[in-house]
């Protein structure tokens, strides 16, 4: 999964709408628009579908919900089929669960998988955040060049595709850094790479919209600069944190091109490698039970969030999401 | 780890870096600083059989220690080519537990030998490839001391033109490649069967072999030319050529699964390997009935038989037990188990045609699937080919599969 | 803001500090690896192992497998498949604009009551792997699955679609149905930020409402659109496994397909790392040209 990038991430999203502050783009003179692009052929000026618009534009939104869902509830469904089938109902089971020989209960290298995704994903967690955390507040306070230069190579990530960086990744543990053993220990490696800069722009985003005066203040009644990071800016930045760190998990439990490519042998594979694996060789329903329990697990991870944030300003923590 | 500059790789380090890249083009790379250690690497053939050569550095494991017990017996195969019945029953018996890491070609298999960090018992390589991997000290020499089923093997396969004498590998099954195809979908197989391949009525149901050397292989033998280890690189490009023509004509596509999909129906016909339509009948979905399996292989034309072996990588942490393993397989029950599960013939001599058919292995209708020696003796072998031959093979299956 | 502070700042060392580890890393697990695809790339392989060799030493590498890549991408048998690729992700592109603006439109700006919900169903894909993703619709899409169904029930189709062969209309539909998520929701940022007083002003001026949306709006969120259009094809340039998975067949070859088979089959890794650096190239050219002309989007509405 590759997010999208930052709206202007050099700048950072000074003017909040959320706080009120007005940001300067407010008032361009409306009036000029129609100068500069070529006259629209609106035929009447009547006001026709100042209502109706929205509701073509609700059927369609409605639509593409269904389009995006349907196809994965359908599978979800599937999971619990009493036949081999995964085309044709034949009954509610929970044998692909468990019971089945097949089933994911049964079947140890299913759970392998499992097990491996969730443990790559919570490590990758607690090595990209803190790791992401420190860079945002870095490159957010420290000007200069070497700063501007980390800044443009800490974006590049976010805007190479998985299998550029996979390949890389394999080629340089393979050739350079013979120390690292391909497996778990080169996937949380690569995991970090692709997800830091995550969390690397959300926490600026954020940053950026909390200004430096409450440090400054913090600093103008005599705390240290760790103090003052520690006791004032940290609590600001907790949605955001949290907000980055449910980014990486997720990333990274849904990494297929970059675990491969740096996964030996099968007991680094994860559940994406298993699914495009066993798609392509010998499909049966566990499959679909496998990828119906990891979708819990992220949907756990998500609620437990939530939970958890509901004290610290859950709502804000989503919409730290929203600009990504 | 060479050192790095500190400072990142900014703009004016690319700068400097392009400019490199121009002196670079201008001096041309130096051959000298490309080592050629393959040029020792001999070309076995059936009339110009091989003795891999030992290394001293590379001892084979002393006779008569114990086997090592606990942790893991690790496997390096084709998927679903070892029945899990098998390693469970062998793992329990000597307190470890049997894993099988897969791989779908030979040089991922190799990747995974050469990566570090990871050691493998047994791997499964084929006979093209183990003078190479020998020779790249990647395998130890078997201490046949281990191995008193060595004596069920095919006698053919005893001493095999690919490895004299047998000191790196032991065979594990024969196969052949022919067409798989639905018999009730399929309503006249031609002389040539090949053509069914290169018949639009299959299209989107029609598939073949994801390796160069079969599926070239296939555009030769489909126009009577047996050159399938040429090295002549008009020929191989020909190949992909004619081979490119099932790309618009059928929609042609590639995968090593056809006990499955013919089984289910996603192909109607497909390139295939005899143990997977073997294999296929278990694969039948309810209700339908094993006779609509077919498989068809040139009668007494030649066509191409080929073998798999089972060797010792020179990483195994476990080398004693994985004798032990290897001779478990040669075991003829072990090896009737096996079979029933992965569809592929062991070499086995006690494991007649007779007995396959009488034990029902299989039907009628797949009798063409059996490998016998005879068969073994006349078919086609896709052997090793010098790296530029192979290079051109490799280009010219890229080229097919660019698609036009 | 005071520029006291600012000096303050320079002076701590405790940012660079911050900032160092994570540089590090992605100079580390990043450039580096980069370097070692040029390395490969212009390295050669060992025939033995068919495993590269790379070539550290910028003074002896050696440009000719880098040189046929880019010959076969000209004119040879990478053409088509550069042709096709360009031709997949574009046509995917323009279905997530046809299909992701609207949504994302609404959402941001009509939802109203209901918007916490759809927002919510518009982010769950985000949350379920892509393999998964395809793998549902590989389920629905067999001869006998419940498009099919639905299609001969509709007496639409006379027989079963077979769009899992090698159909290049299932690769681009899977495609925009796999990355349009990561389309919508930037751009639903944008559209969201677009001050309503605008669109008043512009009514008050007389605007109907689609001249609004045309002469305002629409102009507003031409940056988002850019960004969105970015974050979906970059990565879309990279799949292999999406044509994989619903086609499998040469008429479907994309680029990454045949970096993958050079770099993990094939006796020549040196001819898939080079392809990477040509692949790189062409994307860092969008890249720069996505710069360039969001820069000036954002210019042109301050």
């Amino acid at each position: 999964m590759i997010l999208p990038l930052p709206e202007n991430p050099s700048t950072g999203d000074r003017g909040d709408h959320r706080t009120g502050r007005s940001r300067p783009r407010e008032n361009p003179p409306a009036r000029s628009r129609p100068a500069e692009n070529p006259p629209a052929r609106s035929r009447s000026p009547r006001r026709r579908s100042a209502r109706r618009r929205p509701i073509v534009l609700a059927t369609l939104t409605w639509l593409y919900v269904a389009w995006s869902l349907l196809p994965v509830l359908i599978a979800i469904q599937f999971s619990f089929n009493a036949g081999k089938s995964r085309s044709s109902w034949q009954g509610f089971s929970l044998r692909w669960y468990a019971g089945d020989p097949n089933s994911v209960a049964a079947d140890p290298s299913l759970r392998l998988a499992l097990a491996n995704s969730l443990i790559l994903a919570v490590l990758t967690t607690l090595v990209a955040t803190p790791l992401g955390v420190a860079l945002a507040l870095g490159l957010a306070r420290w000007r200069g060049r070497t700063s501007r230069t980390a800044n443009g190579l800490m974006l590049l990530p976010l805007a190479t595709p998985e299998i550029v960086m996979g390949s890389a990744l394999y080629l340089v543990f393979t050739n350079l850094y013979l120390f690292v053993p391909l497996g778990r220990p080169a996937q949380v490696l690569g995991h970090v790479t692709l997800s830091v800069s995550y969390v690397v722009v959300i926490v600026r985003s954020r940053l950026a919209s909390i200004g430096e005066e409450y440090e400054s203040a913090a600093r103008d009644l005599g705390a240290g600069r760790v103090a003052a990071l520690r006791l004032v800016v940290f609590p600001l930045l907790t949605p955001a944190i949290f907000a980055g760190a449910m980014i990486v998990f997720a990333s990274s439990m849904d990494d297929f091109v970059i675990s491969s490519f740096l996964s030996p042998d099968a007991s680094s594979v994860t559940v994406p490698i298993k699914l495009y694996s066993a798609v392509r060789n010998a499909p049966s329903p566990a499959l679909n039970a496998l990828a119906t329990l990891l979708l819990a697990g992220s949907a756990l991870a998500l609620a437990l969030a939530w939970l958890v944030l509901r004290r610290r300003g859950a709502s804000d923590a989503l919409k730290q999401m929203a600009p990504m | 780890m060479p050192s790095h500059p500190r400072e990142p790789l900014d703009r004016r380090r690319f700068l400097v870096a392009s400019g490199l890249l121009g002196l670079a083009a201008a001096c041309g790379a130096d051959p000298s600083r490309r080592p050629s250690a393959t040029a020792s690497v001999p070309l076995s053939r059936p009339d110009r059989p091989v003795q891999l050569p030992l290394h001293t550095d590379v001892p084979a494991v002393a006779s008569k220690r114990p086997p090592e017990a606990g942790g893991k017996l690790k496997l390096l195969n084709y998927p679903e080519y070892i029945s899990p019945d098998v390693c469970k029953k062998f793992g329990e018996e000597h307190g470890v537990e049997v894993e099988v890491t897969t791989f779908t070609t030979m040089d991922e298999m190799v990747a995974k030998l050469r990566t570090g960090g990871e050691s493998f018992d047994v791997c499964f390589p084929t006979p093209d490839i183990i003078a190479k991997i020998s020779a790249g000290k990647l395998l130890q020499p078997l201490n046949h001391n281990y191995l008193p089923n060595f004596a069920n093997v095919w006698l053919q396969l005893r001493d095999p033109f690919y490895d004299n004498g047998s000191r790196y590998t032991v065979p594990y099954n024969a196969y052949t490649t022919g067409v798989g195809y639905r018999a009730d979908r399929v309503t006249t197989v031609p002389s040539n069967g090949y053509e069914l391949l290169w018949d639009p009525a299959y299209k989107g149901k029609s598939y073949i072999l994801d390796d160069a050397r079969e599926g070239l292989a296939l555009a030769m033998l489909r126009r009577n030319l047996t050159s399938v280890n040429t090295e002549d690189a008009a020929r191989i490009r020909q190949a992909g050529v004619w081979l490119s023509e099932l790309i618009d004509l059928t929609h042609v596509k590639i995968g090593i699964n056809a006990y499955q999909l013919v089984a289910e129906g996603q192909a109607t016909v497909h390139q295939c390997w005899s143990g997977d339509m073997v294999n296929a009948q278990s694969y039948l979905p309810k209700g339908v009935k094993a006779d609509v399996l077919g498989y068809w292989y040139p009668d007494g034309a030649p066509g191409v038989v080929g073998t798999d072996s089972l060797a010792i990588p020179r990483t195994a942490t476990k080398p004693v037990l994985a004798h032990m393993f290897l001779d478990h397989l040669l075991d003829p029950a072990v090896a009737q188990e096996n079979f029933s599960y992965t569809g592929y013939q062991p070499a086995i001599a006690s494991i007649t045609p007779e007995k396959m058919v009488a034990d029902g292995f299989v039907t009628e209708a797949l009798k063409s699937t059996i490998v016998t020696p005879e068969i073994y003796e006349r078919g086609l072998q896709l052997l090793q080919l010098s790296p530029p031959a192979e290079a051109l093979w490799n280009d010219a299956w890229a080229f097919f599969k660019a698609g036009r | 803001m005071s520029r006291a502070p600012a000096r303050r700042r320079r002076a701590s060392p405790l940012w660079p500090a911050l900032a160092a580890p994570g540089t590090l890393w992605i100079l580390a697990l990043f450039a580096v690896p980069f370097y070692a695809v040029a390395a490969v790339a212009f390295g050669y392989t060992d025939p033995v192992f068919n495993a590269p060799v790379p070539e550290w030493d910028p003074r002896y590498w050696d440009l000719t497998a880098f040189g046929e890549i880019l010959q076969r991408s000209l004119s040879g048998d990478l053409r088509p498949v550069f042709l096709r690729t360009l031709l997949y992700v574009g046509v995917s592109l323009a279905l997530c604009v046809l299909v992701g603006y609207p949504v994302a439109y609404y959402l941001a700006r009509h939802a109203g009551r209901r918007r916490g919900l759809l927002l919510a169903l518009v982010l769950a894909p985000w949350w379920i792997n892509y393999i998964t993703r395809m793998l549902a619709w590989l389920n629905l899409l067999q001869d006998d699955g419940y498009v099919n169904d639905l299609l001969l029930a509709s007496h639409l189709v006379a027989e079963p679609v077979r769009w899992l062969s090698g159909n290049p209309y299932t690769v681009v539909l899977a495609l925009a149905y796999g990355y349009i998520p990561f389309f919508i929701v930037p751009l639903f940022s944008t559209l969201g930020r677009v001050d309503e007083r605008l669109l008043e002003a512009a009514r008050d001026l007389g605007c109907s409402g689609r001249r609004a949306f045309w002469h305002v709006t629409l102009p507003l969120s031409r940056h988002g659109l850019m960004t969105a259009s970015a974050v979906t094809a970059l990565p879309m340039f990279g799949d292999y496994y999406t044509n994989t998975l619903v086609s499998g067949s040469p008429t479907t070859t994309m680029v990454a397909n045949q970096i993958e088979f050079y770099l993990l089959g094939g006796s020549r890794k040196e001819l898939g790392a080079s392809l990477v650096l040509l692949l790189s190239a062409l994307l860092m050219a969008l890249m720069a040209y996505y710069l360039i002309a969001s820069g000036r989007a954002e210019r042109e509405l301050t």
